[in-house]
């Protein structure tokens, strides 16, 4: 075996830098350089052909021209790294220069320019390969570029665009002091006001409820506990508005609650005294701060659950164990002991109950009724004729700054606190059952919780099955047969069949971005790593919501004019979903020694073969739960979407709201009710065969 | 099959991590077929340095040469080296076979080939039949063989060893040491060896290079390094040592090291400076005699009382009060014995003593 001196590390064969200027200029030829029209999925011939580069404009045929000059440079070899930097700098300055070029002209981009850029930065990633970025690995080169490329397109571009949008009026003209204008305006600080108290309040209770159903699940002897830890799937799979629309069923105007109070104390009611009007009147209580903070915290517990029951599930029983030899009772090791011990998750699950209230949308909107909060308040001010985006931009920060400062706290602050040691040594020793007393009390709180949240589906399940909620209980099969018997082209099919389709795509797309951020981040070290970093904070930080008013700001006019496409809802889903897989991906990497990596790289194997042969195999079943989980995070996604879901291109949570808003309430939890059974079968189907693939040994990797 | 064994030469190479200079210009030589071992605390740059060799990690300065070939620019992928992970480092997902063949497909061997040198291979290691085993069913040691195999399987110019000892029980290690020693022998590739231990350092190496803090402290034999060590520093990690501090005086003939009330004439073969005055002694704990205070005096014998005693089974350690500070001695359990609170003589020969020729380098 002789080692290869003649080659510089990072050099490609000569082939693979042809076939980018090959693609590119036959791109350039064939596809439509301007976006066409009606979109990709409806044209003419001629369109195609006016969309063309040399068409639409002659200056644009200096790029064909360039890139067939460069060619012969694909073997010709210049000495030293000379060859690197004239492949980097050119398609890096070609790319700033069809940017600008698109932008000055207000031309959007059509596919061609999107395939030319894509090769310009392929060969970008060869040439900076070439000059040592990245030790010359060509593969993760071009990784490293696609990613920064993906975040700074949909994220800092977007967040850009809200910013710049409070900054210039409606005339494009620079407005300094716009911002302030909107928010010191009439009602803004209401909202805030309201948002901020409902985050605080639900941040309470999901830790409060959460923490009981922790230690009740970790601690408690009885059995219902382990129905506990089921119920975390259900908001998962449940579309976040569908807990606030039972809750209408059971406790709003027409509801069963009203209506039972009306039955026995109303005008005629049982109870009622002869000849009195009546001592109770239909109430619409649940409209407001109370049913969002009721549906915001059934919907949002098993999250806060699921955080402290992580902690308290690692703890050392050795250090309880102690405290109980040195006569403390129970009660006194759980509020001396234990307690203390999970505090930093009692505060993380705290501050992520008060993130995931405040971008909470889909409850705010069905139940908000005089209680508006900034994630609706965004919506209104840009939905129906409003079309105030300066209004929705500056609304838009501020949720995004509160969001970005509570993510912020909780990284930097509690999670370096944490006093669970993961040491490998087994830890011996059996967990401290909760006290006598203590279970007794929860025992009754989680049941009488677990019948109110069945009672909450089974009316959702019942209401897709009856005439008229409040008014005609007959069942009847009307509204499911209107959404799913009137062909693929009507009713239910075509958003159910675009959320399938959408999500199918977009679940693959997230889940290979997710874990390549999370190679990057935890395996790679490298300038500009610290944008990559930020970029990942803002993913998950973002509310739906601000996603939603950014890309429309962002991707409604050249040069990159999405709106409207199914690629913006698909790249939409992508992003929501995709803290499913960095977070995976990190995790389960975080557990692989980077030392099998090398084992790889020392046995002659490049780092694409390495990932391939090595990586991939251990990663099989994060990458199979992420996908699912990004899959059923993208099919029942509302926040977002409904910003960009069109006629054309509307989803089954945009539909069901709809739906709603038209007062066909029993056609939407009809629908919904088909939702959730679907993720349900589809959550079981996954976890049975990822069960199977874990005990499943004889995994072949040739 | 021509001769594998290469020389490494590294050239001034440093490595830093941000501020942090794990590195300071070291120039090595590493000799064709030899077994050098590096050996130092935890921190002194022994893991960067190997990391380097293989390319893992790149030099921030200087450059590493492989016999004629410079390979500082090289990747791991290219550079032709074996390396035995302290971690063992094998793909849990592969099966003891493909675990060793993994380099020969990455390589496009044809499947013959591949299970005839597996085979080989395993053989060498002692593993042979165990080819369909995943590693968790297999035991640490066992592992480490596997290891082994496939480091060696694609015959590197270079084998790099990590720690490979470092995770195996203590009995097992000696067998797993003496295979490595024979089976790099036996293939005369070149090969670098870390670790922390001394006595492991001891059996199996060429030669020793003592690193502290990011650069070389000795290089040499393991007898030289044991017999002549040229700081205090390497007198101290090589075995135990009672540092004493002593003067030299006279001139010529009649030189004399005076230490306490001991005064010991200077030998031909002492590597002696010239130099007169204050130097450090390296007294071996297991040179230094103990004998009862009644018997026949000698200029050359410290006094000294027995202060602690704790029984080995073969041997017994006492520590001793003496006017040059407490000496810690090891005695075959067959000599006289003696309790705490004897008094007692401690009797050095005189070419069991080690005259340290440096003074302490200045260590930030």
């Amino acid at each position: 075996m002789k080692i290869q001196t003649q080659r510089q590390p990072g050099e490609v064969s000569p082939w693979a830098v042809f076939s980018w200027l090959l693609m590119a200029i036959t791109a350039y030829g064939l596809l439509p350089w301007t976006a066409l029209e009606y979109g990709l999925g409806d044209f003419t011939a001629e369109e195609w052909g006016d969309a063309l580069g040399w068409q639409h404009a002659r200056p644009t045929l200096v790029l064909p021209i360039l890139l067939t000059v460069l060619t012969p440079f694909a073997w010709i070899r210049l000495s030293g790294k000379i060859s690197g930097w004239l492949w980097a700098v050119v398609s890096g300055l070609a790319i700033g220069a069809l940017f600008v070029g698109f932008t000055i002209t207000g031309t959007s981009m059509g596919l061609g320019a999107g395939t030319i850029i894509m090769s310009l930065a392929a060969l970008l990633a060869i040439g900076a390969a070439e000059i040592g970025f990245q030790r010359g690995d060509t593969f993760i080169a071009g990784a490293v570029i696609f990613v920064v490329f993906m975040v700074a397109v949909f994220i800092f571009f977007p967040v850009w665009e809200i910013f710049r949008n409070v900054l210039v009026d409606k005339t494009g003209a620079f407005e300094p002091f716009q911002f302030f204008r909107i928010i010191t305006s009439f009602g803004v600080g209401r909202v805030i006001g309201n948002t901020l108290v409902l985050a605080f309040t639900v941040g309470l209770a999901t830790t409060l409820f959460g923490l009981v159903f922790a230690l009740y699940a970790v601690r408690a002897t009885t059995r219902i506990r382990y129905l506990i830890r089921v119920f975390y799937i259900l908001p998962i799979i449940t579309p976040p508005f569908v807990v606030g629309m039972s809750l209408i069923l059971i406790f709003g105007r027409a509801g069963m609650v009203n209506d039972g109070l009306m039955f026995l104390l109303g005008p005629a009611g049982l109870l009622t005294p002869e000849g009195s009007p009546g001592l109770f009147e239909r109430s619409g209580y649940i409209y407001g701060f109370l049913g969002i903070f009721l549906a915001q915290t059934l919907s949002l517990t098993p999250i806060s659950y699921m955080v402290i029951s992580g902690m308290l599930a690692s703890i050392n029983p050795a250090m309880e164990e102690a405290s109980l030899t040195m006569r403390a009772s129970r009660w006194g090791t759980l509020m001396n002991v234990t307690l203390p011990l999970i505090r930093p998750g009692i505060a993380n699950a705290f501050l992520l109950g008060m993130i995931s209230s405040a971008a909470d949308f889909g409850n705010p909107l069905v139940l908000g009724g005089e209680y508006d909060v900034l994630s609706t308040e965004i919506y209104f001010s840009i939905a129906g004729a409003q079309l105030d985006f300066a209004r929705a931009a500056a609304l838009g920060i501020i949720l995004l700054l509160l969001s970005l400062s509570i993510f912020y706290i909780q990284k930097k602050w509690i999670g370096k606190k944490s006093y669970v040691t993961v040491t490998g040594v087994e830890t011996a020793g059996n967990v401290t059952p909760l006290p006598r007393g203590l279970q007794r009390g929860l025992t009754v709180f989680i049941v009488v919780w677990f019948l109110l949240v069945g009672l909450l589906y089974f009316s959702i399940f019942l209401g897709g099955f009856v005439k008229q909620w409040g008014a005609d209980y007959t069942l009847t099969l009307s509204h499911h047969l209107e959404l799913w018997s009137k062909g693929l082209g009507s009713g239910a099919w075509p958003s159910f069949l675009h959320s399938l389709s959408y999500a199918l795509l977009a679940a693959p797309l997230t889940t290979l971005v997710g874990v390549l951020i999370a190679y990057i981040l935890t395996r790679r070290k490298f300038i500009g790593r610290g944008i990559i970093d930020f970029g990942t904070v803002l993913i998950f930080a973002i509310p739906g919501t601000v996603i939603g008013v950014a890309y429309i700001l962002a991707f409604n006019t050249a040069p990159i004019e999405l709106t409207g496409t199914a690629v913006i809802l698909i790249i939409t889903m992508a992003i929501r979903a995709m803290p499913v897989g960095i977070r995976g991906g990190m995790s389960a990497l975080s557990q692989i020694s980077t030392n099998l990596e090398e084992a790889s790289l020392l046995q002659r194997a490049g780092s694409l073969r390495t990932i391939r042969s090595v990586l991939l195999p251990l990663l099989k079943s994060t990458i199979v739960s992420s996908m699912a989980y990004s899959f059923i995070r993208a099919m029942t996604t509302v926040s977002a979407v409904i910003f960009l879901a069109t006629a054309g291109t509307d989803v089954a949570t945009t539909y069901i709201l709809s739906r709603v808003e038209s007062g066909d309430t029993g056609v939407a939890v009809a629908y919904g009710s088909v939702l959730i059974f679907t993720m349900l079968v589809f959550t079981l189907l996954v976890q049975f065969f990822l069960g199977r693939a874990r005990t499943d040994k004889q995994v072949k990797t040739q | 099959m021509s001769d594998p064994s290469i020389k490494i030469v590294l050239k001034n190479v440093s490595k830093h991590f941000g501020k942090v200079r794990a590195l300071d210009a070291v120039d090595i030589t590493f000799a064709p077929g030899t077994l050098t071992t590096l050996l130092g605390p935890s921190g002194c740059g022994k893991t960067t340095l190997l990391r380097l060799v293989s390319g893992l990690e790149p030099a921030s300065s200087g450059e590493i040469w492989f016999g004629d070939d410079n390979v500082t620019q090289l990747s791991a992928t290219r550079r032709d080296v074996g390396m035995v992970f302290q971690s063992y480092a094998l793909f849990p997902h592969m099966t003891v076979a493909q675990n060793v063949g993994y380099g020969l497909r990455v390589v496009k061997t044809p499947p013959d080939e591949i299970r005839r040198r597996v085979h080989e291979v395993l053989e060498m290691v002692a593993m042979d039949g165990f080819q369909r085993r995943y590693p968790d069913e297999l035991s640490g040691g066992q592992q480490q063989r596997v290891a082994v195999a496939r480091a060696m399987v694609l015959r590197p110019k270079v084998l790099l060893f990590d720690e490979p000892l470092s995770n195996i029980d203590s009995k097992l290690r000696r067998s797993m040491r003496d295979d490595i020693r024979r089976l790099q022998q036996a293939s005369g590739i070149t090969s670098i060896y870390v670790t922390h231990d001394q006595a492991e350092a001891l059996a199996v190496s060429d030669e020793i290079i003592i690193m502290r803090s990011g650069a070389i402290e000795q290089q040499g034999p393991p007898q030289a390094l044991y017999h002549r060590p040229e700081t205090t520093f390497v007198a101290n990690f090589i075995g135990e040592s009672n540092v004493v501090d002593a003067e030299l005086k006279g001139a010529g003939e009649d030189r004399q090291i005076v230490f306490g009330e001991a005064v010991v004439d200077v030998t031909a073969d002492m590597p002696l400076t010239n130099r007169t005055g204050p130097v450090k002694l390296s007294l071996r704990p297991e040179v230094l005699e103990i004998k009862p205070m009644g018997d026949s005096a000698s200029s050359q014998d410290l006094r000294g009382v027995v202060v602690q005693r704790a029984y080995m089974g073969p041997v017994i350690e006492y520590s001793i009060k003496t006017t040059v500070g407490e000496l810690f001695t090891r005695v075959p359990a067959y000599a006289v014995q003696f309790t705490e609170n004897d008094e007692i003589r401690v009797h050095i020969r005189p070419e069991d003593i080690i005259i340290i020729p440096e003074n302490d380098r200045d260590h930030v």
